[in-house]
């Protein structure tokens, strides 16, 4: 298909022979029903192009019907496509996408590729670290974003690193146009809307300890 | 398919730091690789900038057409070609008081630099009006680019009359239903191209002569109150959303008492683009200047790290 440039494929290639360590593994499940998901099978080509870039990339297709145990393990509830990061252990850090992370945000996915293959070691500052700890119930943070704003990765990579930081809390990149009632329930208009444990907590992009604080006050 | 992932290893020293990764501190850092200068380019967001809420770039010569965050993706992967490096965090505090500078980021990090190149480049001016900050993302956008696909077969108020605002208005105009552009004065100050645009879109219409005087609405935008500055008569129109280009506004809140400004905000230089502290550079458009593009912006990077390259290392 090539979606990915061949300049882009050549870059990739430099950056995670250069970046990567150890393997990581990509989760992505997609429905053939159109009217389910339309990006379902752009998200899958795009994500197998990358992959292809180098070996330690382990990418595992599922479908939402048929894998439906595996499905229920990671909590995908339906939402197509619904892609998750695994260290090369396995072990699940609670990072999502919930839409095709297209646009701009595709540099999350590259920048989560090389953090997972290292064990997805959150990048916080020690003190963000610290005050994250006193989370001890499950929390979910969602950052609904649009492909064209250059706002958003931002956001969507700190919520990431917040996920990487405490095993109570899993965060999420939504697609706004792709899930269009969830976003009308959160009134989603401006993007980065980031919302936390289903309440509206902000919009817009803040620096790293406000972004915490945030999440301390709505995890409670 | 853009991408710009932040770099990972960081030292804590570098010949040259550059505060902001728009084009004005790419091209800083492409011409700090070429003299052989290592060189940390630090970004709150994605690199790019301003570029990357514009839809398409006409004016950089040499490019008919491009796309603001495909060039910024040029941009960034020529700077790295040449060694530069790009780490994703906010600047929150400088020390210019030695000769070595110091430069706070908001994951925690703390790294040091003979020269600075600041450039934040600025932000999107508020209206400052009832409303605003009360419906801001709720109706309320400063973002075409980021926000225009929630109006999809809606009607938009866009405030402004300069290129940005005409960009945003055709932008618009191809996803709305309506785009109606209030503007101040009775013509637009935009280039004529864009004016030409602009008027021949069967769905742009124009206000002329009236400002806002309130956005309302009850948990989101639904009506703004208007004013004719010729007649002096307020009327409220029907919106489902308002979109603000009005101008900008430097990003110097951090370097306040730091080096001089000038009555509006922005960093003032010589014409090496150095402040008044020697080896802390500004460029681009948190610098005080008549021309704010991304031609100028990416000739004041070239000019002030050749002039650093020259005068602060051998
Ligand atoms: C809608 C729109 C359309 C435009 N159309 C055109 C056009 O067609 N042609 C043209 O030539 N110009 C156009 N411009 C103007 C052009 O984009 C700007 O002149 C140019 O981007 C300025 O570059 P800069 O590098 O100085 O600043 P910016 O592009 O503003 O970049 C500054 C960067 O610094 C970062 N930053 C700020 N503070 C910090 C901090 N504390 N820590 C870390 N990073 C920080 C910001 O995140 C930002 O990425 C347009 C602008 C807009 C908004």
């Amino acid at each position: 298909m090539g979606l990915l440039s061949p300049s882009d494929v050549e870059y990739l290639k430099d950056l995670f022979s250069k970046e990567m360590q150890d393997e990581v593994k990509i989760l992505v499940f997609k429905s053939d029903d159109k009217s389910k998901c339309e990006y379902c099978d752009i998200t899958v080509d795009v994500l197998k192009e990358a992959a292809e870039t180098d070996d330690r990339i382990q990418l595992e297709v599922y479908d939402i019907e048929d894998d439906e145990i595996i499905a229920e393990k990671y909590n995908v509830k339906g939402r197509v496509p619904t892609i998750i990061f695994l260290t090369s252990d396995g072990v699940d850090k609670g990072v999502r996408y919930y839409g095709i992370p297209s646009g701009h945000e595709f540099s999350t996915v590259i920048q989560n590729i090389i953090s997972f293959s290292k064990g997805a070691q959150p990048e916080l500052s020690e003190a963000s670290k610290e005050k994250l700890k006193a989370i001890d119930k499950p929390t979910e943070i969602l950052v609904f974003v649009t492909p064209t704003c250059p706002y958003c990765p931002r956001a969507v990579q700190l919520a990431h690193e917040i996920a990487k930081a405490n095993e109570n809390i899993t965060s999420a990149m939504v697609e706004a146009n792709e899930f269009p009632e969830w976003s009308m329930q959160h009134q989603v208009s401006a993007v980065p809307h980031i919302v936390i444990n289903d309440e509206t907590a902000f919009v817009g992009a803040y620096p790293e300890d406000m972004f915490v604080d945030y999440v301390l006050q709505h995890a409670r | 398919m853009f991408f710009v992932g932040g770099q990972t290893h960081i030292k804590d020293y570098y010949d040259i730091i550059v505060i902001g990764g728009g084009p004005a501190g790419m091209s800083a850092a492409l011409y700090a690789g070429r003299a052989g200068l290592s060189c940390l380019v630090i970004e709150s967001n994605i690199s790019g900038g301003q570029m990357n809420e514009t839809d398409i770039i006409e004016n950089y010569p040499g490019i008919d057409e491009i796309q603001g965050a495909v060039l910024a993706e040029k941009m960034k992967r020529h700077a790295e070609k040449f060694g530069a490096q790009f780490h994703t965090a906010t600047v929150v505090e400088v020390d210019f008081s030695g000769q070595v500078k110091r430069v706070k980021l908001d994951d925690g990090n703390t790294i040091s630099s003979e020269v600075v190149v600041i450039a934040t480049g600025a932000s999107h001016r508020k209206l400052n009006v009832p409303g605003e900050r009360e419906l801001s993302a709720k109706g309320v956008s400063y973002c075409a680019t980021c926000d225009g696909h929630f109006f999809k077969g809606k009607t938009v108020a866009l405030v402004g009359g300069g290129d940005t605002a005409m960009t945003e208005a055709l932008y618009l105009s191809n996803i709305v239903e309506k785009v109606i552009v209030i503007h101040r004065r009775d013509k637009l100050r935009a280039t004529k191209i864009l004016q030409d645009r602009a008027f021949k879109k069967e769905n742009i219409e124009f206000l002329w002569n009236t400002i806002v005087k309130e956005i309302r609405g009850n948990g989101k935008v639904e009506s703004l109150l208007l004013e004719n500055k010729k007649t002096g008569e307020s009327f409220t129109l029907k919106v489902d959303g308002i979109f603000i280009a009005i101008g900008i506004t430097p990003n110097t809140e951090l370097f306040k008492g730091k080096v001089n400004l000038d009555s509006q905000g922005y960093i003032l230089t010589d014409e090496n683009m150095e402040t008044n502290i020697k080896g802390v550079y500004a460029v681009g458009d948190v610098r005080s200047k008549r021309l704010r593009q991304v031609i100028t912006a990416v000739a004041d990077g070239a000019i002030a790290v050749t002039h650093a390259a020259e005068n602060y290392f051998d």
